[in-house]
């Protein structure tokens, strides 16, 4: 449509060159008039290329030729000279058509070639911010999918022992080209032989998909197919295909690296903690089978040498050996619990002033002279939650509170009511714990320098936090403001669907 | 110890040998006949061919499910059965309680605890004559005109709040499941919003009769389970 156009101004223009020169009487010489008869020869060489620019010249030599060449308004020619005058008349306008249509040519290629670079260069930019390898994937298939205006997957394997590559990411989910067993077949042979192949190619030049290796130096990682239908990619394209495979082929190494960098480090904390584990847990073990092993034997092999006072004081040790080693079995059983998802909540209405009375009791014994207070307040909900895991929470912060303070301190229990939340605190006046260790405390197997002498695996806050996390809970630690120690501040939920306490107050009358 | 508990003869049904050998050591000591069965099948014949007067089963067996064992041995007798679970089986313990047992002993446990049970157990079987009024030290329940006494001085009990005192009093020393306790009460099925007034009407029959709820005295809180009205010493 453009060409009939440009094809329509070059013979207008003539016309009116021709009318100009001829009719309004401008009288020239002939020799000048045929220059003035290149000007849309090289307009039409520059805007629409060789062609159009030809037939300019041939109809300027004609219009020349007729009205302007005596004879008059006659293609004859009586000067024979005007015959090499109409040579080099041609030779020029056709040098010069030619030129300026190279010219065109170069200027629009480096423009594309410029508009690839920069898109390229944008892609590119754009692939390095991804850590995810899914989402970097489809991003590429996006990008192949927008410029070409058509489906585009991405083969990889599965893992590195693999060798069978399968979709990985598509452009469309609408669409499932490329998940076909043809085109399977096709990706896992481009794949191996790190060859292109399909449409417009020698290898299955005919299939409707064209198959590029994502390559780097090394090796292959995948396979880009892009469903072409009929079309055929112009060398150009082609390239921008290329190119944009040997970008997402890069990117796809350095999240796969950066993956491995990741689980690496992961390997080597996991490694730390097991070592850690082992010491804790060979100690802990170990310290209470020592004594019960030795209390036992003693006790068989020397039976008529002890008094009954030792004799007591033996069986004392090996009890306390073996609550110790149960203590640390539970500890061990319950992280297990909370780190494999095994520890499952049994969610049911809890009476908080009901568990700290179970709480009180199970501590009874470590208590001796240490003074504890109950501070409720009378606005306290039922609050849904694992009353067992609960109430073991509170037997570990309470029993925390009372290996780590002195005989005849005071511990407070207190709890209340904070907009949608129950926070329960229980302060003590023991050691403390230091500003840099609030948060680590809830580590497992983490225990403040502190702690010194006294005996522990590190596991009992762990286990707290995991179970109130599993509440969707807070536990958190501070310093304890009347004077030293710590206090425990567990802020718990409060359910919406609540049937408040106090409303059944004299609902029933005697 | 009453005459009722002397010469009681306890089946124990326990794969592990030294927990066997433990209750027999400390049991016979105690003055009551043990005998011993280490499989479920084992422990189901024995206590068909010479019905003991209380059974000891532990609820971890390999070969037949504790929880099956005594299902058989609850069709054809109510002889109590005391349950010996892992401190981690919240869930099997309460199916083991509604499906019959008497009452349940975490392992590990104390001898004391134990025997305390199993006391508590056997008194409730030997005991035929329903009293009219259940004495707990200083508080008492005429069961025959709907009266609760504490300190000599009337306590005002709503029915509600009555009737868990008296099925918690009658079943004094042991445990009494939620779900037991809801459906003595309130009868039939029950609802979310029931299990919430039970925690509900056992505040308030704790703020009546004890004088501090969080120690409490006489109902105790067996987490995850249930209740138990304590004996008083």
């Amino acid at each position: 449509m453009e060409r009939h156009w440009a094809y329509a101004w070059v013979t207008l223009a003539v016309a009116l060159l021709t009318y100009i020169f001829k009719d309004l009487g401008l009288s020239f010489d002939p020799a000048n008039i045929a220059l003035i008869y290149l000007l849309p020869v090289l307009l039409s060489a520059v805007y629409w290329g060789k062609g159009v620019s030809y037939y300019a010249a041939g109809l300027g030599v004609l219009a020349f030729d007729f009205f302007f060449v005596p004879p008059f308004l006659s293609f004859s020619v009586s000067d024979l000279r005007y015959l090499v005058s109409f040579i080099v008349y041609f030779t020029v306008a056709a040098l010069t058509a030619s030129l300026a249509a190279r010219l065109k040519r170069e200027l629009q290629y480096s423009k594309l070639k410029e508009a690839q670079t920069a898109s390229l260069y944008a892609i590119s930019k754009q692939l390095s911010a991804f850590t995810d390898i899914q989402a970097l994937l489809h991003n590429v298939t996006a990008q192949v999918s927008d410029t070409f205006q058509t489906e585009a997957a991405i083969y990889l394997t599965a893992n590195k022992e693999e060798d069978e590559v399968r979709v990985a990411a598509a452009s469309s989910a609408a669409s499932n080209w490329g998940s076909g067993e043809a085109e399977l077949v096709i990706a896992n042979w481009v794949y191996r032989q790190g060859r292109m192949a399909g449409r417009g190619t020698t290898m299955l030049g005919e299939t409707t998909g064209l198959y590029i290796p994502l390559r780097t130096e090394e090796h292959i990682h995948g396979v880009l197919g892009v469903n072409l239908g009929t079309a055929v990619l112009t060398a150009d394209q082609l390239r921008f295909l290329e190119a944009l495979g040997g970008l997402a082929a890069s990117a796809i190494v350095r999240v796969k690296l950066s993956e491995e960098a990741k689980l690496a480090h992961l390997t080597a904390e996991s490694e730390r903690i097991r070592t850690a584990i082992l010491d804790s847990v060979s100690h802990e073990l170990r310290t209470p089978l020592a004594a019960l092993i030795g209390s036992a034997g003693a006790l068989i092999e020397g039976d008529s040498l002890f008094s009954a006072e030792d004799r007591m004081s033996l069986l004392t040790t090996m009890q306390e050996g073996a609550l110790r080693m149960n203590r640390l079995v539970s500890n061990l059983l319950g992280i297990v619990q909370l780190e494999s998802g095994m520890l499952k909540l049994r969610s049911k209405w809890c009476d908080i002033e009901d568990m700290i009375g179970v709480v009180l009791k199970q501590v009874e014994a470590s208590i001796s002279h240490r003074r504890v207070r109950v501070e409720l307040s009378t606005d306290i909900p039922l609050i849904q939650g694992d009353e067992v895991l609960l109430e073991q929470v509170l037997t570990n912060v309470m029993s925390n509170a009372i290996k780590y303070s002195p005989d005849y301190s005071a511990i407070t229990i207190r709890a209340q009511v904070e907009g949608r939340s129950l926070i329960l605190m229980v302060s003590d006046q023991g050691l403390g714990i230091a500003a840099n260790d609030r948060e680590r405390i809830f580590d497992k197997f983490y225990r403040s320098a502190r702690t010194g002498h006294l005996t522990g695996t590190g596991l009992g806050l762990a286990i707290c936090k995991g179970i109130i996390d599993l509440h969707g809970g807070i536990i958190e630690v501070m310093p304890n403001e009347e004077g030293q120690g710590t206090i425990i501040a567990i802020t718990l939920p409060i359910q919406q669907e609540q049937v408040v306490k106090s409303h059944q107050e004299g609902m029933e009358q005697e | 110890m009453t005459a009722s508990d002397k010469g009681a003869r306890i089946l124990v049904i326990d794969d592990e040998p030294q927990i066997r050998k433990l209750l027999k050591v400390t049991l016979t000591a105690h003055h009551f006949d043990i005998e011993e069965a280490s499989t479920g099948e084992e422990g189901i014949t024995q206590a068909s061919m010479h019905p003991p007067d209380l059974i000891l089963l532990d609820l971890g067996l390999p070969d037949v499910q504790g929880l099956e064992v005594m299902r058989r041995i609850r069709e054809w007798t109510s002889l109590p059965i005391i349950v010996l679970t892992a401190k981690d089986r919240e869930a099997d313990k309460i199916i083991a309680l509604d499906s019959g047992a008497d009452d349940y002993v975490t392992k590990p446990f104390g001898m004391g605890e134990l025997i305390a049970r199993i006391r508590v157990s056997l008194r409730h079987v030997a005991k035929t004559v329903s009293e009219p009024v259940l004495r707990f030290g200083l508080l008492s329940i005429d069961l025959a005109h709907r009266l609760v006494e504490l300190n000599g001085e009337r306590v005002k009990l709503t029915p509600t709040e009555y009737d868990l005192l008296k099925i918690l009093a009658s079943n004094a020393g042991k445990v009494i499941t939620q779900r037991q306790l809801l459906q003595q009460v309130w009868g039939g099925h029950t609802t979310e919003t029931e299990a919430h007034y039970l925690r509900v009407y056992i505040g308030h029959l704790r703020k009546k009769l004890e004088e501090d709820s969080t120690r409490p005295r006489f109902i105790v809180t067996e987490p995850g389970i249930g209740y138990r009205f304590q004996m008083q010493d």
